[in-house]
């Protein structure tokens, strides 16, 4: 069968109505942006990962490749906007081969905003996406529950209220790429250090007209850990070894087996 | 069962809105559309220049109200089956609004379990000249003169009724549909923005926009 | 009769809607107590939060409520703060009531008991902590339930990373799960009391982790140290993220 399997739909219902929490997914809290500018377009993500009030990972990638050209920054359930990048970005592929031409963002848009509808926004995916094609930049984001909206500059994720004010401060139009990129990263950092759903680093990935995309990964880190007062080390011996056994998995035997190994060949009769 | 009771008045969790004000009316060279730019999820505006006149054929578009998604969907199939419906045409015959309307009316009725939706469709075409078709929540289709719907248009009912005039010039048209969708803006919180114009004429389509400080004056 | 998972209005019930009032709200934070051999601290990051959002990177939680006794309670900001208020409160009373008798650490921590019982059934939401000196003047702590159980005891952390940090501290405050190297197992790790020199650094170290792995705590460490001298109070900056 293709597509998800809701065999554990009712189950779980039952499960949940007996007073059993659902397991936590990774995660809401994320701040991305993107914002255009001559010439190209660029976004950019945080790299906390967060289940519930815990950090799960302090530098995740929340930055993925749709094609070589067309990125997207995700915010959301963890797993359904890598998921479901994956998949679009395996048909933009084949799309591109099929019609010999290079993918396009709207394309990538169009299949993503479908696929998001179909499922009723059970799909926990908020993108922005964005790149150059055959057809000039272009900056869009897609909601989980499938509509779409398209603009000069975006935020979406926890924090997008605390970037979205940088941006609606600072944004001016026709801007170079390096003012871009500086609007976006503040625009990120914005949302690090006011929201608690986001934090650590700033990727940034640059696509201009004519050029290879450029991912900057960890563009900004304003968050390294300072040196721990003290050391962890134990003693050998500290843990107590209860009990130890040691086995052979595997035997390795080497015999050397030579066959019918050629005597000095006659050369002539 | 003790009578039909079907929950639509409200969207899934987090689900973006179009808490609009919108309308269309026919005047003599033909229909405009209006429309607010907001789109909202709960109180946060999401979009603040949003576009809400979605072109469905050369001169036919819709306003849409409700749920983003929906709308954006049901827009995009209705695009859809119109292109293939005018490829089957004579050449140079385009297809009316009437098909248009009938199209999202169909598709809002069966779904009208699943959908969000309440459509204001309008367009010109040679047989019927201007046109408009209100397609409100339940999948019914009525043909008016000129339609208003959205959270903001409560507030425009009286107004509307007292100033409307058949076959209005282009100018007094705008006025028209300004006026209203200011008042609109101005009572209705989940309305706002700039207001967009569509204007669907023999001559082909004609896009306006009119800022906040123009249309508050 | 079966029920089917698709039949609409099913999802929407699932989640019931509140109607009531909740009184309370987690503000985040995270404190810690330590005792030592003629010294005690109570340390608490500076934080406070609401839902995804940061009210304040600087709002002191540890109080000296005074006769060398040092305060906290942390978890929901309103309750801790009335709580430590009607504490001050009745210290006043008892010096003015007894010729200014000094309130021991065990009378506190008794009255902290009724305090907080006397609201059992609408509790003061919070993981109460006191340190101090003893009679014989060593380092005190004592940590309460929101209903007034408490306990004396060596150490112990409050709040949102409490169960980050608790674990950490029993290694390396109580030596747990620590054995001589070379008894195999049989010998732990004799206790000792630690210096304060290293009680600070076990503390800087407890706040800076819980600063990288708990959302809510940050911004900055303010530290409370009782001794026969006094009370002395140091504050260090945490990422603010």
């Amino acid at each position: 069968m293709a597509g998800l399997s809701f065999d554990n739909y009712q189950r779980n219902q039952y499960i949940c109505a007996k007073g059993h929490a659902q397991p936590k997914a990774t995660s809401t809290g994320t701040t991305i942006v993107g914002c255009k500018f001559n010439g190209g377009v660029v976004i950019a993500a945080d790299t906390r990962a967060t289940a519930g009030n815990i950090v799960a990972d302090k530098n995740c990638e929340k930055l993925h490749r749709l094609a070589p050209r067309i990125w997207c920054a995700g915010a959301g359930t963890a797993a359904d906007t890598e998921m479901v990048t994956q998949l679009i970005a395996l048909n933009l592929e084949l799309h591109g081969m099929w019609n010999d031409r290079q993918p396009r963002v709207i394309t990538a848009l169009t299949m993503l905003k479908q696929h998001l509808f179909k499922y009723q926004g059970h799909l926990g995916a908020y993108l922005i996406c964005a790149g150059v094609d055959p057809t000039g930049a272009h900056l869009m984001s897609v909601q989980a529950h499938g509509s779409t909206d398209i603009g000069e500059y975006q935020s979406l994720g926890s924090g997008s209220l605390a970037a979205m004010a940088v941006l609606e401060t600072k944004w001016k139009p026709n801007m170079t790429r390096d003012e871009a990129v500086l609007l976006c990263a503040e625009a990120i950092e914005s949302g690090i250090w006011n929201d608690l759903g986001s934090g650590s680093n700033v990727d940034v990935c640059v696509m201009e007209v004519g050029k290879d995309a450029e991912l900057l990964r960890n563009y900004l880190t304003p968050n390294v850990r300072a040196p721990k007062e003290r050391s962890y080390k134990f003693p050998r011996g500290t843990t107590a070894i209860l009990r130890e056994s040691i086995r052979e998995i595997v035997d390795v035997e080497e015999t050397v087996i030579e066959f019918n190994k050629p005597e000095a060949m006659e050369v002539d009769a | 069962m003790n009578g039909i009771s079907v929950d639509i008045n409200h969207l899934k969790k987090g689900e973006v809105s179009l808490g609009t004000s919108i309308m269309a009316v026919t005047y003599k060279d033909g229909v405009i559309l209006g429309a607010d730019s907001r789109t909202t999820t709960g109180t946060y505006i999401a979009n603040r220049v949003t576009d809400k006149l979605t072109q469905i054929h050369d001169t036919i578009y819709c306003c849409r109200s409700g749920s983003a998604a929906d709308t954006q969907a049901v827009a995009d199939i209705v695009k859809y089956y119109l292109q293939m419906h005018a490829s089957q045409l004579p050449p140079g015959e385009t297809p009316t609004t009437k098909v248009a309307a009938s199209v999202f009316q169909e598709i809002c009725y069966t779904n009208k379990d699943g959908l969000t939706a309440g459509i204001i469709c309008a367009g010109y075409d040679k047989k019927n000249k201007g046109s408009v078709y209100s397609i409100p929540i339940g999948g019914s289709i009525h043909q008016q003169e000129y339609a208003i719907a959205g959270s903001g248009s409560t507030f425009i009912y009286g107004w509307c009724d007292k100033n409307y005039k058949r076959d209005m010039e282009r100018d007094e048209c705008i006025t028209f549909i300004k006026t209203a969708l200011s008042e609109a803006i101005k009572w209705d919180g989940s309305s706002g923005g700039v207001v967009r114009m569509v204007l669907l004429t023999e001559k082909g389509v004609e896009r306006l926009i009119f800022y906040p400080d123009e249309y508050q004056a | 009769m079966t029920t089917i998972a698709s039949e609409y209005g099913n999802e929407n019930n699932s989640v019931p809607i509140e109607h009531r009032f909740n009184p309370y709200s987690d503000n985040g934070g995270t404190v810690l107590g330590i005792a030592g051999e003629d010294f005690a601290i109570l340390a608490g990051d500076t934080r406070i939060v609401s839902g995804y959002n940061i009210d304040s990177r600087y709002e002191p939680k540890v109080f000296d409520v005074g006769d060398n006794i040092v305060m906290t309670a942390n978890g929901f900001a309103a309750d801790g703060a009335a709580l430590i208020d009607r504490f001050k409160s009745a210290f006043k009373w008892y010096k003015f009531d007894n010729n200014n008798k000094k309130l021991t650490i065990q009378s506190a921590a008794r009255y902290i008991q009724h305090l907080l019982y006397g609201k059992r059934f609408f509790p003061f939401y919070v993981s109460t902590l006191i340190a101090g000196l003893d009679e014989e003047g060593k380092g005190a702590v004592y940590s309460y339930d929101p209903v007034g159980s408490y306990e004396r005891e060596q150490c112990r952390a409050g709040g949102a990373a409490a169960s980050l940090i608790m674990p950490f501290l029993d290694n390396q405050v109580n030596f747990k799960n620590q054995f001589e190297p070379g008894s195999d197992g049989r010998v732990k790790k004799p206790l000792r009391y630690l210096s304060l020199e290293e009680v600070l650094a076990l503390v800087r170290d407890a706040f800076t982790s819980a600063t990288e792995r708990h959302i809510q705590v940050g911004d900055g460490l303010e530290v409370l140290i009782v001794t026969k001298d006094g009370i002395k109070k140091v504050y260090y900056p945490l990422k603010r993220d």
